[in-house]
C-alpha cells in the first residue's frame, strides 16, 4: 500500500465527498437537537412571547421566571430526591447482581450457563403492560403500594437482564490468566475476583450503570401505575402532572423539562465512550 | 497481606497452617462445584421471580374474570376464552391491531434506514466527529416524558413552531391540529419516535462497524472494491448479526412505546393512535378490567415471540447456510 493506486477520479471528488459529509453530518445535527433547543428556548421566554404568533426562532428576551416559579415550591425538589432514590439503589445493585452472574455465565460452564443468556434476553421482550398487571395485582396484595422500594425492585427486574447480557460479554474479553496468576499467589477465587477482575471489567461496569441510570431516572409507565401519593411521585410523573385538562404552563413545563434532563445528559456525555465499547462488546458479540 | 506474611515470616518455628480465609471454602469439591451457581444465584431469583412469575401471572389472568369488583369480593374465577372473545368482539382492538402494524412497521424501517445512514456517516473519519455524535446522540439521552412532552408542545395547534415551519415552507395553507386530527395523530408520534429512536439503533450498528477488522476492508480495497459495492458486499455482511439484533431491539422498543402515544395523544383521537399496547393499558388501568387488559397483553406478547424467534431462526439459518 505504499504506492496510491492511480485513480480515474476527478481531483474534486474528494472534496465533494467531504462536503457532502458535512451536510449530511450537519442536518442530522440539527434534526436532532431542534427539539432540545426549543425546549430550553422556550423555559427562557417570558410568557407573553410564549403565545406570540408566529412563534420566533431566538427569543426576544429572556427569564428565568418559570425556573424560579418551579423551584420555589417543594413539589419539584421531592420528585428529584425520589428520583435520585431509585436511581442511585437501582443502579447500586443491577451492578452487584450483574457483576456476579455475567462473570460466571462468561467463565464457567454449568448446567444452564448456556440457557440462562438466551432467557435473560427473551426477559427483556416481554411487553412491559403484560408484567405491569401482576405487579399491581402482587403489590396490592402485599400492600407495597405507594412504595419506592417496591418500584425500585420493579425497575432492577426489568433492567436485570440486559444489564446481565452486557456484563457477561464484557467478561468475554477480560483475559482469566491473570485470575489464574492470581490463584497462583493464594487468592481465592472470590478474592481474585474482587481484586483482579473486577477492576479490569470497569468498562462493562460503567456501561451497565449508565443504562440503569438512564432507565431508572427516566421511567413513567410503572411509577404511574404503581406510585399514587404527590409525595412519592418521581420527576417524569411530576412532570406529566404539569399538563392541564384545558391549559397548561409550557413554560414552567418545558423548564422542568431541562433540569429533569440536565443531570442525565450530563452523566451521559461524561460516560458515553465507555457506553459505546460496552454495547459494542456486551450487545454485539454476544 | 497478613497472608503472604504467614508464609515467609515463620523463621524456625514448624510451618504453622495459615488461616484460611472464609471464601476458600470455594476452592475444592462442593464448594467449587456449587460456586457458579451462587455468583448467577441472586440474577437467577430476581429474573425467576419478578420477570418470569409475571409473565406467567399475566397470563394465567387473561382467563380469569379479573376486575376490582371480583378482586375485592374476592371472587375471581376462571372464565375461559371469554376475556379474548370479549376483545375480538370490540371493534376498537381491531382498530388498535391494525395501528401497531403500521407503527411498528414505519418505526421499524425508518430507525433502521437512518440508524445506518448515521453509523455509517459517523464512521468515516473527519474533524469534528465527536461534537456531531454528541449531537446526535441527545435524542436518545433525553428522558422519554420530557422528550415526548417537548413535541407535544411543538406540535401545539396554534403557536406550535412545527406548524409555523409547515406553514412557512408552504406544505401547509394554516395552521392544523396536527395531534388533534385522526389523519395526522398517529405519524406525528411516529416522527417523534423515530427521533428518539434512532440514535439508539446507530449507536449499535456503529459499534458494529468500528469492529470490523481493518484487514478485511483493505483487502478488499485492493481487489477495487469502492462506494456502493463495499457496502453491500463488504460492510453490510460484517454487520450482519448486530443489525439483526438492532432490529429486534427495535421492534421490542416500539411495541412498548407507551410513553409516546400516552402521553401525545392518549391514544386518540377516536382511537385513531390506539396501539395494543394503550389498548391494553386502558382497559387495565382506566376501566379496571384487568383480565380483558391481560388477553390483550397475552396477544401482544405472544406476538413478540413468534416474531423474534423466526427471525433469530431465519438469521441462524442463512449463518449455517
Amino acid at each position: 500500500m505504499k504506492a496510491e493506486a492511480p485513480t480515474l477520479r476527478m481531483p474534486g471528488a474528494r472534496a465533494w465527498r467531504t462536503g457532502l459529509l458535512y451536510l449530511g453530518l450537519f442536518a442530522a445535527f440539527l434534526w436532532a437537537v431542534f427539539p432540545f433547543y426549543w425546549m430550553v428556548v422556550t423555559s427562557l421566554r417570558p410568557e407573553s412571547e410564549l403565545f406570540a404568533r408566529p412563534p420566533s426562532l431566538l427569543p426576544r428576551e429572556i427569564t428565568f421566571e418559570h425556573y424560579v416559579g418551579l423551584l420555589v415550591g417543594a413539589g419539584f425538589w421531592r420528585n428529584a430526591l425520589n428520583s435520585l432514590f431509585l436511581t442511585v439503589v437501582v443502579t447500586g445493585f443491577s451492578i452487584l447482581v450483574s457483576l456476579t452472574a455475567g462473570y460466571a455465565l462468561a467463565r464457567y460452564r454449568f448446567r444452564g450457563s448456556t440457557v440462562l443468556p438466551a432467557l435473560m434476553l427473551y426477559g427483556q421482550m416481554f411487553p412491559a403492560v403484560l408484567l405491569l398487571i401482576p405487579f399491581f395485582l402482587q403489590f396490592r396484595a402485599f400492600g407495597w403500594m405507594d412504595s419506592l422500594w417496591a418500584l425500585a425492585l420493579v425497575y432492577l427486574s426489568y433492567m436485570l437482564p440486559l444489564c446481565v447480557w452486557l456484563m457477561r460479554g464484557f467478561f468475554a474479553q477480560v483475559p482469566f490468566a491473570l485470575e489464574d496468576a492470581a490463584r497462583m499467589d493464594g487468592c481465592t477465587r472470590w478474592q481474585a475476583f474482587w481484586l483482579v477482575i473486577v477492576p479490569m471489567a470497569r468498562p462493562g461496569i460503567i456501561a451497565v450503570a449508565t443504562w440503569s441510570m438512564i432507565h431508572a431516572w427516566n421511567e413513567f409507565l410503572f411509577a404511574a401505575t404503581l406510585i399514587s401519593s404527590a409525595e412519592k411521585r418521581t420527576l417524569p410523573l411530576g412532570l406529566s402532572g404539569l399538563i392541564g385538562q384545558h391549559t397548561t404552563d409550557w413554560g414552567m413545563l418545558m423548564a422542568g423539562g431541562v433540569l429533569t434532563a440536565l443531570p442525565i445528559v450530563a452523566v451521559f456525555f461524561a460516560l458515553q465512550r465507555h457506553l459505546v465499547s460496552g454495547l459494542g462488546a456486551g450487545g454485539v458479540k454476544g | 497481606m497478613s497472608r503472604t506474611g504467614d508464609g515467609q515470616g515463620g523463621g524456625g518455628a514448624p510451618p504453622t497452617r495459615r488461616r484460611a480465609p472464609l471464601s476458600s471454602v470455594f476452592e475444592t469439591g462442593r464448594g467449587a462445584r456449587i460456586y457458579p451457581y451462587l455468583l448467577v444465584l441472586p440474577a437467577f431469583v430476581i429474573v425467576l421471580g419478578v420477570v418470569l412469575y409475571p409473565v406467567v401471572a399475566g397470563i394465567v389472568a387473561s382467563f380469569q374474570d379479573l376486575t376490582l369488583r371480583t378482586l375485592s369480593r374476592g371472587t375471581v374465577s376462571f372464565v375461559g376464552l371469554r376475556n379474548f372473545e370479549r376483545m375480538w368482539a370490540d371493534p376498537v382492538f381491531w382498530t388498535a391491531l391494525r395501528n401497531t402494524g403500521l407503527w411498528v412497521g414505519a418505526n421499524v424501517v425508518a430507525q433502521m434506514v437512518l440508524g445506518l445512514a448515521l453509523a455509517l456517516l459517523l464512521n468515516q473519519r473527519v474533524r469534528g466527529l465527536g461534537f456531531f455524535r454528541a449531537g446526535i446522540l441527545l435524542p436518545w439521552v433525553v428522558p422519554s416524558v420530557v422528550a415526548v412532552l417537548t413535541w407535544r408542545w411543538m406540535y401545539d395547534p396554534s403557536v406550535g413552531i412545527v406548524n409555523e415551519m409547515l406553514v412557512r415552507t408552504g406544505l401547509l395553507q394554516e395552521y392544523f391540529p396536527i395531534l388533534g386530527d385522526v389523519r395526522t395523530a398517529l405519524w406525528a408520534v411516529t416522527v417523534e419516535s423515530i427521533w428518539k429512536g434512532t440514535p439508539f439503533v446507530m449507536l449499535l450498528l456503529l459499534a458494529a462497524l468500528q469492529m470490523i477488522p481493518r484487514s478485511v476492508t483493505e483487502a478488499a480495497q485492493m481487489d477495487g472494491a469502492r462506494g456502493w459495492r463495499m457496502l453491500v458486499f463488504i460492510v453490510l455482511p460484517q454487520i450482519r448479526l448486530a443489525f439483526a439484533i438492532a432490529m429486534i431491539l427495535t421492534l421490542i422498543l416500539t411495541v412498548n412505546n407507551f410513553n409516546a402515544i400516552w402521553l401525545m395523544t392518549a391514544g386518540g383521537p377516536l382511537n385513531s393512535s390506539e396501539i395494543l399496547f394503550t389498548l391494553a393499558y386502558r382497559y387495565g388501568f382506566e376501566r379496571m378490567n384487568l383480565g380483558l387488559a391481560s388477553a390483550v397483553a397475552t396477544v401482544l406478547f405472544v406476538f413478540l415471540v413468534v416474531v423474534t424467534t423466526v427471525y433469530l431462526y431465519l438469521i441462524r439459518l442463512r449463518d449455517e447456510g
